[in-house]
């Protein structure tokens, strides 16, 4: 079987990248109900650290991801958020029918800081199926 | 009163800090593993050689936090590195362990998932070293 999770800056990669990639692949690898997404979702998604300045896009190929240091051009999808809220986005959990819950605590949280614009999400309108499909792949949430 | 930065004063008073935390008990809930902070040394900030600090969390207690070698610290489950100045700014609350995390200013070691999970835990722990009153070996 080839590695879930590639980095197209080999040793260079940044920590963000190593730790977003590290997440999806351990995500992927422990549990098997994240499989299916992983195998379907086909999309260029940007995630941008807003205060620390640091950004990845990955790469997701159906069934293989692709990380890279910083934003690269094409992206279906743009995550802003600061680290905290990236950190949340991670604890959001899965509801009924694989849509994230944004009703409990965690996910009103999130819900919120969308609304005061300290979570941006670009290319949202025509990818929410890519989008929740993303969070599924980064929820930690048990 | 002031205590020696990592040094068994300091390690009762964190641990009294984190049993006193009603944020931490919470957050803490469902965390069975131990915890070592490896602090790299810095000869040139007065601090000669590498400590490691052990913590046992469990289910929102710390049952124990010691000041061990960096060996000890290394043997826990999980295991978070930095620069003795790197941990003076989080106890400082220069550096959120976090961002300095996905900075690589911090370096971790463990399941990753399982860290994420329990992000609020972290930050309180952090929150919990900087009400420790403590004297830094390079301004003594």
């Amino acid at each position: 079987m080839t590695k879930p999770v590639d980095y197209a800056d080999g040793n260079a990669a940044s920590p963000f990248a190593q730790m977003l990639g590290g997440l999806i692949e351990a995500n992927v690898v422990s549990r098997p109900e994240k499989l299916k997404d992983f195998h379907n979702l086909k999309a260029r998604v940007g995630i941008f650290v807003t205060d620390i300045d640091e950004a990845v896009t990955l790469d997701f190929e159906g069934g293989h991801l692709l990380v890279r240091n910083g934003l690269a051009d094409g992206r279906d999808v743009t995550i802003r958020a600061d680290a905290d809220t990236v950190m949340q986005l991670s604890n959001v959990r899965i509801g009924f029918g694989g849509v994230p819950n944004y009703l409990d605590s965690t996910g009103r949280e999130v819900a919120g800081k969308m609304l005061r614009g300290r979570l941006k999400i670009e290319g949202l309108v025509g990818n929410l199926t890519t989008l929740n499909r993303v969070t599924r792949l980064f929820s930690v949430a048990e | 009163m002031t205590v020696a930065a990592f040094s068994p004063e300091w390690a009762q008073a964190f641990k009294a800090e984190i049993n006193k935390s009603p944020v931490y008990q919470q957050a803490g809930k469902g965390w069975k593993w131990t915890v070592g902070l490896v602090v790299e040394a810095e000869p040139d900030k007065k601090f000669p050689e590498a400590k490691g600090v052990v913590m046992d969390l469990f289910e929102g207690e710390a049952r124990d936090v010691r000041v061990g070698s960096a060996a000890d610290a290394q043997a826990c489950d999980f295991v978070i590195s930095g620069s003795y100045s790197r941990w003076k700014q989080v106890a400082l609350k220069e550096l959120d362990a976090t961002r300095g995390m996905l900075q690589g200013k911090l370096k971790l070691k463990g399941d990753l998932p399982t860290v994420v999970r329990y992000t609020k835990a972290s930050q309180e722990l952090t929150e919990c070293t900087t009400r420790v009153p403590v004297t830094w070996p390079d301004e003594a």
